[in-house]
């Protein structure tokens, strides 16, 4: 991976960002809200992916941070009446705050007891908001959140969303094209190998923790103010596998593949259910696609015919 | 927490409570730990297992009119089978692959079980009538105990022992143990490798059927009964030890210790303290109390 | 330019979804939230047979306003969540013209969350939170079940005759629980100020093993316990009682309806004795031609005399959102919901108005013990008593 954009790869973001850009022209609030939850659930994926695609762990619970990111800034919001300029960055700060704490304790054990602890907080997480009622309403949901009226359209919010997940998503491609970045690739790749040339693997490790639960809880604070609310589910263990299959489904050796998966998966749930009940059974059958077939996901499979077809011409 | 002091039928109670709830999650979870101390699979469908033995044992004692034990039976050699086919037509492409892959392919077992026991009992809620011989409560001095718990109690400990001579005396057991410390080894000394892969997963999902079988009187029978006893089960293999049957049967105990005083000490608060107790034990001593570290780290 | 090709692939993708079907120009939609599977279906699916009824009859009749209803049904899968999301696609994909159903009380406040958003009426035919009513009303939601204030008054009334000396309560984690019980302390305090609550526990919603809080409340020493377990939860938590003698030491009051065929139909033989319940409408407890006739065509529909009793409910919402739109002359949100404020029909179990006010309508319930009768497997309500809704 360069770490200088490639014009094709810039040319197709300029794309994209501006058909979105046309998205409320259409008038539809159904293509408003869908939109709205795609690009949350794209910024979503690729702060997972820092942790799997650039660091090479696995973790079974990253919805805990965009659940904490939800929460916090919903509730600061409505029950403490901050303004979304200090609500939302706090929610931030709380979410890599915690990520950090998590994430120093992670990075201590192997592959699978790392994946298993990430699995245990998430699912602490979703006790704690279960149980604390009186403050998150548990069960019930969150329900009633207060957006500034500037933010209270469909339009205005789905505008506001876009800029900071565009530039969040700058910010992270930048962090993951930089030395950091590389270097967390070189970890990836052969950990023993990077310890051995001097790598503090295991700081380096942390620090995408952080950065991944960070942006995690970008996209879980957006979801909150544009949900109106934030459930309980979005931190069980379900919700953690469902982006882990986004960012595998989209690739994740490449950096905006995460962001495609979560684009295709999200519009396969949607159009799925139209048709039939048994959506878990669809994804299920992607997953095991994925595994037995496409383990770099959509981005490797088009790079693969890609290569095949410049190959043969 | 009064009642627990001053009242100790009640105290009792719990405790028996706790012994036969635990015993209940061992059965289960004992195909869990065996799996992985094999296969080095963490298997997320073993939830999926233990359901579709609920709803065989529903199947045969309220669609076919059998009696109870036949009921489970089925359940243990019904899952059997599935994992047999499972693994032999899927898994095992994915034996050379990284653990994140055959943990990733249990979890998409996990998404196509669900709908497929939707599909063949629908949706509604189903309930599975004790069986006639122990559907009362038994006289034990200080209180009556249904005489149901009391006979899970009982299975526990004697599972434990099958299992337990089944995998130190028999010759499927020594090769069980060897390929949990070095399976290229066991393939090198002419072991074929492939029946034990297989017989292995099928004899965890034999324990989970049964389990969710011995559990279908006490809960409701409906989807989603995976989703909460995937997470139970974790709890107490990790707790317990990855792999290792006496963590498992302690780390069951544990448990059911945990969520029935838990229930009347914090009440409310009961389900985030398992949480916190996997949580703690993993942030201290990750292999569990029965386990062993891994060599990689 | 394969980036630029992917890309607009995907726009493109996104123009399929919006498209929404016929704006529905000749009909009427109603988005209908029930759980049709899972822990909630013993309710939900006889409540979408009582709904398609009322639809059906309201068709042959020429429709509202001259147009068919269509229904557009989503399961709530018990969960506020999915119900939100689903009332919002309804809403923003479907364009249905009012919102009914809902089941469990959060389910209810999320679905009334989005219907005040969007500025779509709903009926909530079923949840009983209070709160729907009070702190959380606003112009374009009503209720036409009865609400926890009034269900926990019953309670405590009979908590008073029955002559209980010592209460336990058990209830669910979630919004209807804790309404309930706030419900049940506000009746105590009424009717039975000298009985003391020796204990309180919780249960979490969708939970199916009981053991811990059955030992607690023998440990407890109560003659009386006072309940918000429903359908599939009683289901459980009776079968578990039972070895244990529960039933036979203490007065189970129970509110969730569990007086209903539903509950009683389904456990047969093994329903426990003394229990003392509620439910909104029963068959055998004819009282006028209307319900005869609801009766019989209810039966007809289910195949069997003994019909279910959440149909009724969901079937009243229907009616009363007709009735309604044919008052304002108009599906407008803001004319239905004026229209609906004070309005009044005459249903199957009597007459029904919604209180400007509060939006509320006067939705009383039939509470009773459940015995045994001779010649059926399954036990009835008797002697059967309603009480009005109104609070005393």
């Amino acid at each position: 991976m360069s770490d200088h954009i490639s014009r094709g790869t810039l040319l197709a973001c300029a794309v994209v960002l501006g058909i979105l850009m046309l998205v409320p022209l259409s008038g539809s609030r159904y293509l408003i809200d869908l939109s709205t939850e795609i690009i949350i659930y794209m910024l979503f994926a690729l702060s997972l992916n820092v942790i799997i695609g650039f660091s090479g762990n696995v973790s079974f619970g990253h919805a805990a941070y965009f659940s904490i990111g939800g929460y916090t800034c919903v509730i600061l919001l409505t029950t403490y009446h901050w303004p979304v300029v200090l609500a939302l960055p706090a929610a931030v700060i709380m979410a890599g705050l915690v990520a950090a704490f998590v994430g120093y304790f992670c990075v201590k054990l192997n592959d699978i007891y790392f994946a298993m602890l990430t699995l245990a907080f998430s699912m602490f997480v979703w006790g704690v908001a279960f149980k604390w009622r009186s403050v998150t309403g548990g069960d019930d949901g969150f329900v009633g959140v207060q957006i500034p009226a500037w933010l209270d359209s469909r339009t205005a919010f789905f505008y506001f969303a876009l800029v900071i997940i565009t530039v969040s998503i700058a910010v992270l491609w930048v962090i993951c094209h930089s030395a950091f970045g590389r270097t967390l690739i070189a970890v990836r790749e052969n950990r023993v190998r990077a310890g051995f040339v001097g790598v503090n693997t295991r700081r380096m490790r942390w620090t995408a923790f952080v950065v991944a639960g960070t942006f995690a809880g970008i996209a879980g604070a957006l979801f909150g103010m544009y949900n109106r609310g934030m459930y309980t589910e979005s931190a069980f263990w379900t919700e953690s596998a469902q982006v882990l299959i986004m960012t595998l489904l989209g690739g994740m050796y490449s950096f905006f593949g995460p962001a495609i998966g979560a684009a295709v998966l999200y519009l396969l749930d949607v159009f799925t259910n139209q048709f039939t009940e048994y959506w878990p059974t669809v994804l299920g059958v992607i997953l095991l696609a994925i595994l037995l077939f496409l383990p770099e996901g959509i981005v490797g499979l088009a790079q693969k015919i890609r290569r095949r077809t410049s190959a043969r011409a | 927490m009064e009642m627990l002091l001053n009242n100790p039928t009640f105290a009792f109670l719990q405790l028996m409570n706790s012994i036969s709830l635990g015993m209940n999650l061992f059965i289960i979870a004992a195909g869990l730990s065996l799996i992985f101390g094999v296969l080095r699979v963490i298997n997320f469908a073993h939830g999926a297992f233990y359901m579709f033995g609920a709803y065989i044992v529903y199947t045969v004692t309220k669609l076919w009119g059998g009696p109870f034990w036949l009921g489970v039976v089925a359940a243990g050699l019904g899952l059997a089978v599935m994992a047999i086919v499972i693994e032999r037509t899927l898994l095992k492409f994915l034996y050379d692959k990284e653990h994140l892959m055959q943990l990733l392919f249990t979890f998409a077992l996990v998404l196509i079980l669900g709908d497929l026991a939707k599909i063949l009992w629908g949706t509604d809620q189903y309930s599975v009538s004790y069986p006639a011989a122990l559907s009362g409560a038994t006289n034990l001095g200080i209180s009556f105990f249904p005489s149901y718990l009391l006979f899970l109690s009982a299975i526990g400990p004697v599972i434990m022992i099958l299992l337990w001579l089944a995998i130190d005396r028999t010759r499927w057991g020594r090769i069980v143990r060897a390929a949990t410390q070095d399976r290229e080894m066991l393939s090198a000394l002419g072991v074929n490798v492939t029946v034990v892969y297989t017989s292995v997963f099928a004899a965890g999902a034999f324990l989970a059927g049964i389990g969710g079988a011995l559990a279908a009187p006490r809960v409701a029978v409906v989807p989603g009964m995976d989703a909460t006893i995937i997470v139970e089960c974790f709890i107490i293999v990790i707790v317990g030890g990855l792999g290792s049957l006496w963590g498992t049967f302690w780390g069951a105990l544990f448990l059911g210790f945990v969520t029935q005083f838990g229930t009347v000490l914090v009440p409310n608060w009961q389900d985030v303290l398992a949480y916190l107790l996997l949580m703690v034990v993993l942030l201290i001593r990750p292999w569990g109390l029965f386990g062993r570290p891994e060599g990689e780290h | 330019m394969k980036r630029i090709w992917q890309a607009t692939v995907v726009a493109g993708s996104f123009a399929l979804f919006a498209s929404s079907p016929t704006l529905a120009q000749g009909v009427v939609k109603i988005g209908a939230l029930y759980p049709i599977a899972g822990t909630g279906a013993v309710y939900g699916v006889p409540a979408m047979h009582g709904h398609d009824m009322a639809v059906e009859e309201i068709n042959a009749a020429g429709g509202i306003l001259g147009r068919k209803i269509v229904t557009v049904a989503r399961d709530t899968k018990l969960k506020p969540a999915p119900s939100s999301a689903a009332a919002k696609e309804l809403i923003t994909k479907e364009n249905v013209d009012v919102l009914v159903g809902g089941l469990s009380s959060a389910v209810g406040l999320a679905i009334s969350e989005v219907s005040r958003l969007e500025k779509v009426v709903y009926v909530a035919t079923i949840p009983k939170t209070i709160k729907l009513t009070t702190t959380k009303l606003h112009p374009y939601v009503f209720r036409t079940a009865s609400n926890t204030d009034l269900e926990g008054d019953a309670m405590a009334q009979l908590v008073k005759q029955l002559g209980v000396k010592k209460l336990c309560d058990i209830q669910l984690d979630y919004a209807y629980g804790h309404d309930l019980a706030a419900g049940i302390e506000k009746g105590l305090k009424r009717h039975a100020p000298n009985v003391p609550k020796v204990i309180d526990l919780r249960s979490k919603l969708g939970a199916t093993d009981y053991n811990a809080v059955i030992t607690q409340i023998l440990g407890a020493g109560c003659d009386g316990v006072t309940s918000g377990l429903w359908g599939s939860h009683f289901i459980s938590f009776a079968q578990q009682a039972k070895p244990f003698g529960l039933f036979d030491r203490v007065k189970y009051i129970t509110g969730g309806e569990i007086g209903s065929h539903e509950i009683a139909g389904r456990m047969k033989l093994d329903y426990p004795d003394n229990v003392w319940s509620n439910t909104y409408e029963l068959w055998y407890n004819h009282h006028d031609p209307s319900h005869v006739a609801f009766q019989k065509a209810l039966a007809k529909r289910s195949g069997s005399k003994e019909t279910a009793m959440w149909p009724v409910l969901a079937y009243i919402g229907v009616k009363m959102i007709a009735a309604a739109a044919e008052k304002a002359g108009s599906l407008d949100p803001d004319k239905l919901a004026k229209a609906l404020e004070g309005m009044t029909i005459s249903t199957p179990v009597g007459s029904r108005t919604i209180d400007a006010k509060t939006h509320q309508a006067n939705t009383g319930q039939f509470w009773g013990p459940m015995v045994k009768k001779p010649g059926v497997d399954y036990r009835m309500m008797d002697p059967v008593k309603y009480y009005p809704a109104e609070i005393k």
